[in-house]
C-alpha cells in the first residue's frame, strides 16, 4: 500500500456534485414503446436500409407482373406473326419482335411467371427437407448425423449445374410431353436433387451452436424433451442464416433455370419463360442484331434476381447487427 | 517543487454517432498523471473508463471521436492531433497492454516477431540486434524459456504467457506511460496476482507511469497511488487512493465500496450468514416433511438434500491415429453433502472441473462412475417420465451467461411460465398468477412480462431466470457462476436476493464460483477444486481463516484488496 | 498429420461410389435405344445389336454395370464412347482444355477480387465500397451466358481484339475473355467474402493492439489484416476450382471450346452413360481432391490449425 503523498496538482481530492452525476436506479428499464423480440428488432433494422426498399419495391412490382400478366399487354404472348420477323419497336410494341415474330414486351411480362415460380418452389423444396435433416442431424448428431452428412456429401460433390442437366434430361426422355406445371417441377426437382446438401450444412451448422447454449440447457433441466427443446428452442433461433439463404437462393435458382433453359434443358420450348426467350435471343445477339431482343428478358430477369439477392443481403444485414448487439 | 505532469486530461468529452444520434460516452473527465505514478479509473461496464484510455492514445472504435477537452501528455497536445503527431506518441512514448490476452496477438505471427516489430516500428532495434532484445524483453517479463518462446505461436501459450508477452511488447520500446487495461480481468486469480506483482516491479524499475483500468476496487487501491472513479461516464470522484477507500464521499463511490466482494469490511457479513442459514433451514425441513408425506418417491435423504459419492468424470479425446484415445479427467472421486437449507460452495480456477459436477448433479450429464444421489434417491435409477419430471422439479439451475440463459425469442412470461406449462400445472389464469408472483419475488415489476431478454440490463435477466427457477419451487437450486458476469452493484444485490429467496423459502444452494470473495457472503460450507480433484473442503469461516492446504491459501492471498484494511 | 490424411481419403471414398452410384442410376433409367440412336434411321440388324450391347455391357443389370465400370475405371479404362473411341482418350484431350480455362478463371477472380474486396473493406461504407457491392450482386443476378454474349459481342465481334470462337487447342490469349466470362460470378463471391473478412479483422483486437505499438495504417494493413483476411478467400479459391471446372458447360457452348463442359453436355443430350459417368467421376474425384488440399492449405496458413 503506497504512502498517499501531498496531493500534487491536479490530483487533489475531487468529489463530483451529486446533482449533477445522479445515480441511476439499476432494476429500471426502458418501458416506453412496445416490446420488441429480435425478429422485431431486425425488421426495425431493415425498415432503415434502403437497400431493403429497393429490393421491395421490386418484388411488389415482380409479384403484380407475375399474378395479373395482362394488366400490363394486351398482346397475346403465344401469338406469332412471322412477317414481323426481328421488327424493331414500333408504336404499341415497345420492344419489336423476335425471330418467331412474338412480341418481346408481352413474352417479356407474361414469361415472368415461370421463371418466380421455378425459383419459388425451388426453394421451397430446398428448404424444407433441408432444413429438416439438418436439425436431425446436428442436434441428435451420432448415426443421424453421420448417414445424413455422409448422404449430402455424395449429392454435394455433383456439380449442380451437371447433375440438374442429367436429371432433366432423364425425365424428358421418361416422360416426354408434359404440362405447363410438369414441366416447371421437374426443372424444380432437378435443381432441388443437388441444391438441398448446403441448406443441410447450414441448418446443421447453425443448430450446433444454439444446442450448447444455456438456454437450452436450461430448458432440458425444467424437464422438457429432447423433442419439444428441438423444436421450441433450437429450431427457431438457428433460423437467421437458413433465411438469409433461402433468400438469396431464390434469385439464385431464378438464374440457374434460365442457365438450364439456354442450354436447352430447362423448361421446353412451350412454355412462355425468359429462360426460353433468352435461348431463343442467342442467334440475334451471336450475329449483333436486333440486341433488344435479349436486353428484355435478361433486364428483367436480372432486376427480379437482384431484388431477391438484395433481400437476402438486407436482411442479413439487419439479423447480423442485432447479434452484435446483443454482445 | 512541483514535478511537471507526464499527462493532463482537462474535461474530455467523447462521443459515438449512433445513425445520426450522438452519444456521449465520456462527459468531462479529467485526470493527471505524473512521471513514475500509477493511476487507477475504476469503474462498471458502461462507466467509460476504457474509452477514456482509448482516447489517450487515439484508438476510439468505430465512429467515436474527441469532441471536447485536452489531452496534454509531455507538454504536447494530443487530442485529435493528427496521424504523424500520434503515431510518433503510439508504442514509443505511450505503451498499452490490452485486455484479453487470447484476441489481442495476431494468430497468424510468431510472438517474436509481434514484439520485435514494436522495435523496429518505433526505431529502437531491427534485425538480429532486436530478435536478441525481444528474447531480453521476454525475460524481462517473467517468461521461462524466452529464447524458444520467441519462435512460438500465441495458441502455444497459456493466457497468463499471452499476458507477460502483450506486457514485454507494451514496454518494449520503454514508454513513459503505459496503459493497462483490464490487464488481467481474463485471468484466473493466481495468475492475475503474479502478473500485477511483476508489472508492479517492472514498471517500478524502469519508471514508467502507468494508467491501471479496471472495475475491481480492490485491484485498484491496493496498486494505484491515486484514484479515478467513474460512473456513466463522468467523474464523480478522484484523489488518494487509500483515502478515498477509507472515506468515500460520493454516494456511488460509498456504494461501490460497500458492495466490493472482495474488501475485507465485508466479513461482517458472515454473521449475517447465521440468521439466514437457521431460517432456511427451518423451512426447509417443513419443506422435506411435506414432501415425504406426499408419499413421493424422495424425502428419504433427511438432513441432506444432495449427495455426490465418488463422481468422477472422464471424456475420451480422440487423437491422431484411431485407436490413440486421450482420456482427460476433468472431475476426479469428489465427494460432498449438501445439508438442506444450506449453501455449499465449489470454489475453482478455469479447468478445475466445477462446472462439470454441476452438470452432472444437474442430470445433464452422466458420470464416468460415482453417485448422485437427490434427496436419498440415486438419480441414475430413476425411470419414466414421471420419475424424471417429479426430480426436475426439485432441482433447478441458474447459469452464468445473462446473455445466453434466456431463449431470446421467449418474451419474459413465456420464460417463466415455460416450466408451469411443461410439467402442466395450473390453468392459464393460475399460470399468470404465478409468474406474477415469481417476478415480484426477485423484484421485478409486471410490466417487464411483455419484454423480451434484449430490452433488459444483465442484473435484471438474471433476476428473470431466477425467477424461472423458482417457478417449480424446487428444494435445490444449482448456481454455476450465477453472478460472475455482473458488475459488483449489481452483483451484491443479486446475492442479497439469493440470501433472501433461501431465508424465505428454505432453499438449499450449490454454488459454483471461481471468485473466493464471494463465496463468504453466501455460502456456509466450501469445497476448493483443482485440476477435477478435491483440494480441501469445510466450513467457511475455518477454510478462510485456518486454510490447511497450500493451493487454497495462495487463492486466498490473490484476493486483490483483501488486506486493505478499511475504516468503517 | 498422415492419420488424419488417412482418414479422409477413407472418408471420401463412399462419396465418390454414391456420387457415381447416383449418376448412373439416373442415366440407367434413360429408356430409349442407344444403339438404335447410333444408327439412326438405317436398320440394325440383331445379331450386330446384340453384339454391341455385350460390347458396351448394356445388357447386364445396372449394378454389374456399375460394378464394371468402377473396376475398369481403376485401370483407366472409362469405357467407350458410341462413336467408338475410348472415353479416356477422349478425356485426356478435353481435360487438360477446361482445366487451362478454370487456373485462369481463378487467377483472374481471385486477382480482382481480393484488389476489390481488400480495397472495399478498408473503405466501408465509401462510394468504392457500395459500388463495389452492387456490381457483386448484379453479377450474381445475371445470367452468366448473358455477359458470355455480351463480351463475345465487344471483344469479339465489335473490337475485334479476340477471337470469336476458340477451336481446339486454344492458346493462353485465346482464352483470356472466356475465363474472364467463367470467373465473374466467382469474383462476385471473392469480393464479398474479402470484404466482410477485413471488416471482421480491421475491428479485431489483435489490429488495435498493432496500432498502439504505433504501427502506421499501412503496415497494420499489410500485416496484420490482409494476411489474416486471406484465410477463408483461399478456402474459397480451392474448392471454387472444381466448380469452375462443372460450370464451365456455359461458357464452352458460348465460345465453342472443346473441354469437359462440352464433352458432357453432348454426352447428356446423347444418353451416352459412359461418358457421363466418367465426366462425373472426375469432377467429384477433382472436387475431393482439392477439398483435401484446401484443408492441408489451411492448416500451413494457419498455425492454430494442426491435424493431429
Amino acid at each position: 500500500m503506497p504512502e498517499s503523498p501531498i496531493a500534487l496538482p491536479g490530483q487533489e481530492r475531487f468529489v463530483a456534485a451529486v446533482e449533477e452525476t445522479p445515480l441511476a436506479d439499476t432494476g429500471s428499464f426502458d418501458d416506453t414503446g412496445s416490446p420488441e423480440n429480435q425478429w422485431q428488432e431486425a425488421w426495425k433494422q431493415l425498415r432503415s436500409n434502403w437497400l431493403f426498399w429497393v429490393s421491395a419495391a421490386i418484388l411488389s412490382v415482380v409479384t403484380i407482373v407475375v399474378c395479373f400478366p395482362q394488366l400490363f399487354t394486351d398482346i397475346d404472348p403465344t401469338y406469332a406473326d412471322l412477317s414481323r420477323s426481328l421488327d424493331g419497336p414500333s408504336k404499341g410494341h415497345i420492344a419489336g419482335f423476335d425471330k418467331q415474330g412474338y412480341d418481346v414486351f408481352a413474352r417479356t411480362i407474361y414469361g415472368a411467371r415461370a421463371s418466380v415460380l421455378v425459383g419459388l418452389f425451388a426453394t421451397l423444396v430446398v428448404t424444407l427437407p433441408g432444413v429438416l435433416l439438418g436439425a436431425f442431424a446436428g442436434f441428435y448428431g451420432g448415426i443421424t448425423d453421420t448417414l445424413v452428412s455422409r448422404i449430402a456429401d455424395i449429392f454435394f460433390a455433383i456439380p449442380l449445374l451437371l447433375g440438374a442437366l442429367v436429371g432433366i434430361s432423364v425425365i424428358n426422355n421418361l416422360w416426354p410431353n408434359r404440362g405447363y406445371w410438369a414441366s416447371i417441377f421437374t426443372v424444380v426437382f432437378a435443381l432441388a436433387a443437388f441444391g438441398w446438401p448446403q441448406v443441410v450444412r447450414i441448418a446443421r451448422g447453425s443448430v450446433l451452436e444454439v444446442k450448447n447454449l444455456e438456454f437450452v440447457n436450461a430448458a432440458r433441466a425444467i424437464g422438457k424433451t429432447r423433442r419439444a427443446n428441438l423444436w421450441g428452442h433450437v429450431v427457431p433461433n438457428s433460423m437467421s442464416a437458413v433465411i438469409v439463404l433461402a433468400t438469396v437462393s431464390l434469385g439464385v435458382y431464378i438464374v440457374a433455370e434460365a442457365t438450364l433453359s439456354f442450354l436447352g434443358l430447362g423448361l421446353p420450348p412451350g412454355v412462355v419463360s425468359w429462360g426460353n426467350d433468352l435461348a431463343a435471343a442467342q442467334v440475334q445477339v451471336r450475329s449483333g442484331i436486333r440486341l433488344g431482343v435479349m436486353f428484355w428478358p435478361a433486364t428483367a430477369l436480372a432486376i427480379t434476381s437482384l431484388g431477391f439477392i438484395l433481400l437476402g443481403d438486407a436482411i442479413s444485414d439487419a439479423l447480423d447487427s442485432k447479434s452484435r448487439n446483443r454482445e | 517543487m512541483n514535478p511537471t505532469p507526464l499527462l493532463q486530461v482537462t474535461d474530455l468529452q467523447v462521443a459515438f454517432s449512433q445513425e445520426k444520434i450522438e452519444v456521449q460516452a465520456v462527459r468531462g473527465a479529467s485526470l493527471t498523471i505524473y512521471p513514475g505514478q500509477t493511476v487507477a479509473i475504476v469503474g462498471e461496464s458502461g462507466s467509460g473508463k476504457s474509452t477514456t484510455a482509448h482516447a489517450i492514445i487515439g484508438l476510439l472504435p468505430g465512429t467515436g471521436r474527441v469532441t471536447g477537452g485536452s489531452i496534454l501528455f509531455d507538454g504536447q497536445e494530443i487530442a485529435n492531433a493528427d496521424k504523424k503527431k500520434i503515431l510518433a506518441v503510439r508504442g514509443s512514448e505511450i505503451g498499452l497492454v490490452p485486455q484479453d490476452p487470447m484476441s489481442n496477438l495476431n494468430p497468424l505471427i510468431r510472438v517474436g516477431k509481434q514484439i520485435a516489430e514494436a522495435l523496429e516500428v518505433n526505431g529502437v532495434a531491427t534485425g538480429k540486434e532486436a530478435d536478441r532484445r525481444v528474447v531480453e524483453l521476454l525475460e524481462e517479463a517473467g517468461l521461462p524459456d524466452a529464447a524458444r518462446r520467441a519462435q512460438q505461436y500465441p495458441h502455444e501459450f497459456s493466457g497468463g504467457m499471452r499476458q507477460r508477452a502483450l506486457i514485454a511488447m507494451g514496454l518494449a520500446a520503454r514508454p513513459k506511460l503505459l496503459i493497462a487495461d483490464e490487464p488481467t480481468s481474463a485471468l484466473d486469480v493466481t495468475v492475475q496476482k503474479q502478473i500485477l506483482d511483476h508489472l508492479d516491479r517492472l514498471t517500478d524499475e524502469l519508471g514508467v507511469a502507468v494508467l491501471l483500468i479496471t472495475h475491481d476496487l480492490g485491484l485498484a487501491a491496493e496498486r494505484a497511488d491515486h484514484l479515478v472513479v467513474m460512473y456513466k461516464g463522468q467523474v464523480v470522484e478522484s484523489g488518494p487512493a487509500l483515502e478515498i477507500l477509507q472515506d468515500p464521499q460520493h454516494p456511488y463511490s460509498k456504494r461501490l465500496i460497500a458492495s466490493a466482494p472482495s474488501l475485507a469490511s465485508q466479513r461482517l457479513l458472515a454473521q449475517n450468514r447465521t440468521h439466514i442459514r437457521e431460517a432456511a433451514q427451518e423451512v426447509a425441513e417443513e419443506t422435506a416433511d411435506e414432501v415425504a408425506a406426499a408419499g413421493s418417491e424422495f424425502g428419504r435423504g433427511k438432513e441432506t438434500i444432495i449427495e455426490v459419492k465418488n463422481l468422477t468424470k472422464v471424456f475420451t479425446i480422440p487423437g491422431g491415429a484411431p485407436w490413440d484415445k486421450n482420456e482427460f479427467t476433468a472431475v476426479d472421486d469428489i465427494s460432498f453433502k449438501l445439508r438442506r437449507g444450506t449453501t455449499m460452495a465449489i470454489v475453482g480456477e478455469s479447468g478445475s472441473g466445477k462446472s462439470t459436477v454441476a452438470n452432472m448433479v444437474l442430470d445433464l450429464l452422466k458420470p464416468t462412475s460415482g453417485v448422485v444421489e437427490f434427496d436419498g434417491v440415486d438419480v441414475s435409477t430413476l425411470k419414466g417420465k414421471h420419475q424424471q419430471l417429479a426430480f426436475r422439479r426439485q432441482m433447478q439451475p441458474v447459469f452464468q451467461n445473462p446473455y445466453a440463459s434466456l431463449d431470446p425469442q421467449y418474451s419474459i412470461f413465456r420464460s417463466v411460465e415455460e416450466p408451469l406449462r411443461t410439467h402442466a400445472i395450473g390453468s392459464k389464469s393460475e399460470r399468470e398468477a404465478k409468474v406474477r408472483e415469481l417476478l415480484d419475488k426477485v423484484s421485478l415489476p409486471w410490466s417487464v412480462a411483455r419484454r423480451y431478454p434484449s430490452e433488459l440490463s444483465g442484473g435484471q435477466r438474471q433476476r428473470v431466470a431466477v425467477a424461472r427457477a423458482l417457478a417449480l419451487e424446487p428444494e435445490a437450486v444449482i448456481l454455476d457462476e450465477a453472478v460472475s458476469a455482473l458488475d459488483v452493484l449489481v452483483q451484491a444485490q443479486i446475492l442479497k436476493l439469493l440470501a433472501d429467496l433461501q431465508a424465505e423459502l428454505g432453499l438449499s444452494y450449490l454454488f459454483i464460483t471461481h471468485d473466493l470473495a464471494v463465496v463468504r457472503q453466501i455460502a456456509d460450507e466450501v469445497l476448493v477444486m483443482e485440476k477435477g480433484k478435491m483440494v480441501e473442503r469445510g466450513s467457511v469461516d475455518s477454510v478462510f481463516v485456518n486454510p490447511e492446504q497450500e493451493y487454497t491459501r495462495r487463492l486466498l492471498d490473490a484476493i486483490p484488496g483483501g488486506t486493505i484494511e478499511l475504516s468503517s | 498429420m498422415w492419420w488424419y490424411l488417412g482418414r479422409r481419403v477413407l472418408q471420401a471414398i463412399p462419396v465418390l461410389l454414391g456420387s457415381t452410384l447416383l449418376i448412373y442410376a439416373m442415366v440407367f433409367a434413360i429408356p430409349g435405344d442407344p444403339i438404335a440412336a447410333l444408327f439412326g434411321d438405317k436398320p440394325v440388324s440383331a445379331t450386330v445389336k446384340a453384339q454391341l450391347e455385350s460390347q458396351y455391357n448394356l445388357d447386364k443389370p445396372f449394378i454389374v454395370q456399375w460394378l464394371l465400370f468402377l473396376g475398369n475405371a481403376l485401370h483407366g479404362d472409362f469405357g467407350m464412347t458410341y462413336s467408338g473411341r475410348p472415353v479416356s482418350e477422349v478425356l485426356a484431350e478435353v481435360i487438360p482444355v477446361t482445366f487451362k480455362l478454370a487456373v485462369m478463371a481463378l487467377i483472374i477472380e481471385a486477382f480482382f477480387g481480393i484488389i476489390a474486396g481488400f480495397y472495399a473493406g478498408l473503405k466501408r461504407g465509401k462510394l468504392f465500397d457500395s459500388t463495389m457491392l452492387i456490381v457483386s450482386l448484379l453479377v450474381i443476378a445475371v445470367p452468366i451466358f448473358v455477359f458470355g454474349f455480351v463480351m463475345q459481342l465487344i471483344f469479339g465481334v465489335k473490337l475485334g481484339i479476340a477471337p470469336i470462337v476458340v477451336g481446339s487447342d486454344p492458346s493462353i490469349p485465346d482464352l483470356i475473355v472466356p475465363a474472364l466470362v467463367l470467373g465473374l460470378v466467382s469474383f462476385a463471391y471473392v469480393l464479398r467474402l474479402t470484404r466482410t473478412s477485413v471488416v471482421d479483422n480491421l475491428t479485431g483486437d489483435h489490429v488495435r493492439t498493432a496500432r498502439a505499438k504505433g504501427l502506421s495504417d499501412g503496415q497494420v494493413n499489410r500485416r496484420h489484416v490482409l494476411r489474416n483476411s486471406l484465410i477463408p478467400v483461399v478456402t474459397y479459391l480451392g474448392a471454387d476450382l472444381g466448380a469452375l471446372m462443372a460450370g464451365a458447360i456455359v461458357t464452352e457452348g458460348i465460345f465453342n471450346i472443346n473441354g469437359v463442359g462440352n464433352l458432357a453436355f453432348q454426352a447428356v443430350r446423347k444418353g451416352e452413360t459412359a461418358t457421363i459417368v466418367s465426366v462425373v467421376t472426375v469432377m467429384v474425384f477433382i472436387y475431393i481432391v482439392m477439398s483435401l488440399l484446401v484443408d492441408l492449405l489451411y492448416a500451413w496458413l494457419d498455425p492454430r490449425i494442426r491435424y493431429a
